[in-house]
């Protein structure tokens, strides 16, 4: 975007504003705006521009602008404190009202500039309002432990249960060629299994939720946990969440004999239910 | 809810879970700064290697209980 003010040298003292999300001006209470404005670190300000609010914060454009931003953005330290504050901001803001979260780092130049995107996308911002409204999304995750996933089958699979007795009496090669009959058909009940839980309990929890969606799989790595990850969805649920953790317990108690667990997070803005780009009016 | 069950609804929440959605998802709007693609990618790459190191050590912050109970 091109405005004298971007062009222009930058002095030290120059804000900007960074724009957290936008929320409706009549849910967003007089006490909200006190207690954003006397909690975080940074200053947080309710910006009214006609039905919608901008939750904003004043920066500094030495912090946020082109020239300083990559090298911040390689700053392990200072990233995590912004990432852990925008996130922080928001959740404060869903404890009153309803928010369409923004991208991370979404700064304007001046309090002009956030007043004219607020009511040049008004209609499109009012439109994603109205989807989250009442609602937050919670992410779940479901893992399988393979030793729990074995013993689990070894009670219904006959094949299995079979083949385990066999290796309790062979010896020697014969026991070493049952066991790794038993490991093959383990691995491939497994496999199958697998392939079936993630739309299992997709369609189970997409019955008790407004919305939801398949997120890609983490690796070990990512996730932290050692067992393998089935399913990782996000879903749209009403903001008191009991027809959705009631849906969570009985699935959970469903395919726990199966050796899967679940793990929730959230409640969360509804970052996944928000368009990606608005588009133009 | 029996304790088992407890054990198994965890609620936690990684600095992983916040880039996840901070910085892949939520509205990009037209503002004067923003991050691009490039930008992403590059705080991904600064990121992972923190996140590898302290995944395994950083104790989970509870978020909600396992009740359901806002903490």
């Amino acid at each position: 975007m091109t405005t004298p003010a971007a062009t222009a040298p930058l002095r030290r003292n120059d804000l900007g504003w960074y724009l957290y999300g936008v929320a409706a001006a009549d849910e967003t209470s007089v006490p909200l705006g006190a207690r954003l404005a006397a909690g975080a670190a940074q200053k947080v300000e309710l910006v009214a521009e006609g039905s919608l609010v901008g939750v904003a914060s004043r920066v500094s454009l030495q912090e946020f602008d082109e020239p300083t931003l990559p090298e911040r953005l390689r700053d392990a330290t200072w990233l995590e404190e912004k990432i852990r504050a925008h996130e922080q901001v928001l959740e404060r803001v869903l404890e009153d009202a309803s928010v369409v979260p923004c991208r991370f780092c979404t700064v304007y130049r001046s309090e002009v500039e956030l007043r004219r995107f607020l009511s040049e996308r008004r209609e499109t911002l009012q439109a994603a309002l109205d989807r989250v409204r009442g609602k937050v999304e919670v992410g779940v995750k479901a893992f399988i432990d393979s030793d729990r996933f074995t013993a689990g089958r070894a009670k219904q699979n006959d094949d299995i249960r079979q083949l385990e007795t066999q290796i309790s009496t062979a010896e020697g090669g014969r026991a070493y060629m049952e066991r790794r009959r038993l490991e093959q058909l383990v691995a491939s009940e497994l496999e199958r299994f697998r392939g079936e839980a993630a739309d299992r309990i997709h369609t189970h929890l997409l019955a008790a939720a407004e919305d939801g969606l398949a997120l890609p799989l983490q690796t070990p790595e990512l996730s932290g946990r050692d067992e393998k990850m089935v399913f990782n969805g996000a879903y749209l649920v009403t903001a008191d969440r009991g027809a959705f953790e009631d849906a969570l317990a009985s699935l959970a108690r469903d395919i726990r004999d199966d050796g899967v667990d679940l793990e929730l997070t959230g409640p969360w803005p509804a970052y996944n239910f928000v368009p990606v780009e608005l588009s133009a009016e | 809810m029996s304790m088992s069950e407890q054990q198994t609804l965890k609620h936690q929440v990684t600095l992983l879970e916040l880039v996840d959605r901070v910085l892949n998802r939520g509205v990009v709007v037209s503002g004067d700064i923003t991050l691009s693609v490039a930008d992403v990618d590059l705080v991904y790459v600064g990121l992972r290697v923190l996140l590898s190191s302290v995944a395994t050590l950083e104790e989970p912050r509870e978020r909600i209980s396992a009740t359901g109970a806002a903490p």
